[in-house]
């Protein structure tokens, strides 16, 4: 048995996937955390690069959206978790469904580079009058990094 | 209708284009509903505490109009494409009914007591309450749209 069928086999989550009600509730759980993050992505990101909230300094955007984009990435990577794997012979051959992991890693890697360089050093940017390259270069792209992700999240769904 | 029949030719016959439709239109409430989120944490005095609500739905009201426009355009592709499964769809209705409440609501209510000065805070957290409840049902009635048929 592959490990996609041994975690398909699973009690609960073969229950889930049958389910009626539970399946689009957890995908629905799923898509509300994704547009509370995104808009807090996107507001955070377009700060960044003197777009928008522009009363706010960087770090109180930053900071005072840190909690939430946190609780929102926790249910939304669990739901996710969920809707994978009770699904898992399914996604295991998906080349969306690997596109999106590999976009995911790629959000931590950006997470790695830019976290100590920019988002950890709100208070130097809130000093300084002039947007510097490497603060242009994590807000886009982390956009284009988020609109991959749901694109690929779509596109699973179009695969067969 | 000529022109229900070249949308849903264009979007049924084309296989990259009901799938552009659908990330369009799912980027798009992610930005609408999301924006409008950061108005509502604030009046339930969350998130960006720092600045008024007033303040922060000015910053987020072009967002939350130009990705509503995007929403809008791209459902309405959709719908067209497939007028007759939405016809009989049972939540589909429903859908509808509880986004022309939740739009009517944005832009008057929440609106209105978003802007207004020295709010009861009881007032601003109800109504922000109100909001979410809105925005969030109508992400669960498209979810549910696609599921129940």
């Amino acid at each position: 048995m592959s490990i996609a069928q041994s975690l398909e086999s699973i009690g609960f989550l073969n229950e889930f996937s049958e389910s009626v009600l539970v399946y689009p509730i957890v995908l629905s759980t799923h898509l509300t955390c994704i547009a509370l993050l995104g808009g807090m992505i996107l507001m955070t990101n377009l700060r960044l690069l003197g777009l928008t909230l522009k009363s706010l300094t960087i770090t109180e955007v930053v900071t005072s959206l840190r909690l939430w984009k946190r609780i929102g990435g926790v249910i939304m990577i669990g739901t996710g978790l969920l809707l994978a794997t009770s699904e898992a012979t399914k996604y295991a051959p998906n080349p969306f469904f690997w596109t999106k992991m590999i976009i995911l890693s790629l959000i931590g890697v950006h997470a790695l580079v830019f976290r100590p360089i920019v988002y950890n050093r709100t208070e130097e940017l809130d000093r300084s009058s002039l947007i510097p390259a490497k603060v242009k270069a994590a807000a886009i792209l982390s956009l284009i990094l988020w609109t991959g992700m749901f694109t690929m999240g779509r596109l699973i769904a179009y695969w067969d | 209708m000529l022109i229900q029949n070249a949308v849903a030719d264009t979007l049924n016959n084309t296989e990259w284009a009901f799938p552009l439709a659908e990330c369009i239109h799912i980027g798009g409430f992610a930005v609408g509903v999301g924006s409008i989120a950061l108005v509502d944490l604030r009046l339930l005095n969350l998130g960006l505490r720092q600045e008024t609500a007033a303040r922060i739905l000015r910053y987020t009201e072009p967002w939350t109009v130009i990705a509503m426009i995007f929403v809008a355009f791209s459902g309405f592709m959709l719908f067209l494409s497939q007028v007759g499964i939405y016809a009989i769809n049972p939540i589909f209705p429903w859908k509808m009914y509880v986004l022309a409440a939740a739009l009517i609501y944005n832009f008057t209510v929440h609106r209105r007591v978003a802007t207004m000065k020295d709010a009861p805070p009881v007032l601003s957290k109800f109504v922000a309450a109100i909001s979410l409840l809105l925005w969030v049902s109508v992400v669960f009635g498209g979810i549910f749209t696609g599921f129940l048929e």
